[in-house]
């Protein structure tokens, strides 16, 4: 997999990316899908501006805006996280992604909180286009954060259980690339459905 | 990449903190009500560099030669492109 060529900086350069191949097919799947609806979403609100302009003013930025803050944060713990499991320090390693776990859990909590107040609301996706846009988007993305939780919570029992190492851990890298994914993703997401107009 | 220290702090910290900046920008755009065709292209590159930074800094694709070290890039591209010809055709 890792496949060191030595740069003319003296500094390690990559052939692939870190992590299993196949995870990053699956990643750039993934965001295929993702720009396909994004895309979408940009040229169907030519159709109808003044509709978007006027039910984006309705959604809770400041809830986006912490959940912005916290998937970057939890991406940011899973960046030390490996560094950790580099540099052989597992117990680091498993408390970095802890920590980045409980940002995917701040994240679902007020995600659902917003979703409960739409819901009060009546709020459906057949309210109409926007909300049809929006609901499905940020579900279909609230179900990936679900996933790399899943992931997350399974690389940080294994390198609980003492199978990763600084030789060893393809897995570790892995699981935090699709979590960037995930964290990815929504940083084009919140900006086009909560502020651009 | 993750070790090394600038200004007492390793460079993924001072990335992370560059996104959480870069994040308020956005969030006090949105809430000063500020609209129009540059505020909302400026709120895209925003978007852009920030999605460079996650790709780059910590995906660890600026540690990769070739091929794999542009798919997110041109992810970011060429929705980007298009999502901002859509704001410009609609406006």
């Amino acid at each position: 997999m890792s496949v060191a060529i030595p740069s003319i900086h003296h500094e390690t350069v990559e052939r692939y990316p870190p992590g299993d191949l196949a995870v990053w097919i699956f990643i750039l799947a993934e965001l295929l899908v993702f720009a396909l609806f994004f895309t979408a979403y940009a040229f169907a609100r030519m159709q109808d501006v003044a509709l978007f302009n006027e039910f984006q003013q309705y959604l809770d930025r400041r809830s986006a805006f912490i959940n912005t803050l916290a998937l970057i944060t939890g991406s940011y713990f899973v960046v030390r996280a490996v560094a950790a499991i580099r540099d052989d320090d597992r117990r680091a390693c498993v408390r970095w992604l802890l920590a980045s776990l409980v940002m995917g859990v701040l994240f679902l909590v007020v995600k659902s909180v917003e979703y409960a107040h739409h819901y009060e609301q009546g709020v459906t996706m057949s309210t109409n286009t926007f909300y049809m846009f929006y609901l499905s988007l940020t579900f279909f993305h609230f179900m990936h954060v679900i996933m790399g939780m899943v992931i997350l919570a399974a690389v940080a029992w294994k390198a609980q259980q003492g199978r990763y190492s600084a030789q060893q851990h393809t897995g570790v890298e892995s699981g935090a690339s699709y979590w960037h994914m995930v964290d990815l993703v929504w940083l084009i997401l919140f900006p086009l459905v909560y502020v651009m107009h | 990449m993750e070790k090394r220290i600038v200004f007492g702090l390793r460079v993924c910290t001072w990335v992370w903190l560059l996104m959480l900046l870069l994040t308020t920008l956005t969030y006090a755009i949105g809430e000063r009500g500020l609209s129009g065709l540059a505020i909302s292209l400026g709120v895209l590159g925003i978007a852009l560099l920030k999605g460079h930074l996650v790709g780059a800094w910590f995906m660890g694709l600026n540690q990769v030669r070739g091929l794999w070290r542009w798919p997110v890039t041109l992810w970011l591209l060429i929705p980007g492109g298009l999502i901002g010809t859509a704001f410009i055709l609609a406006s």
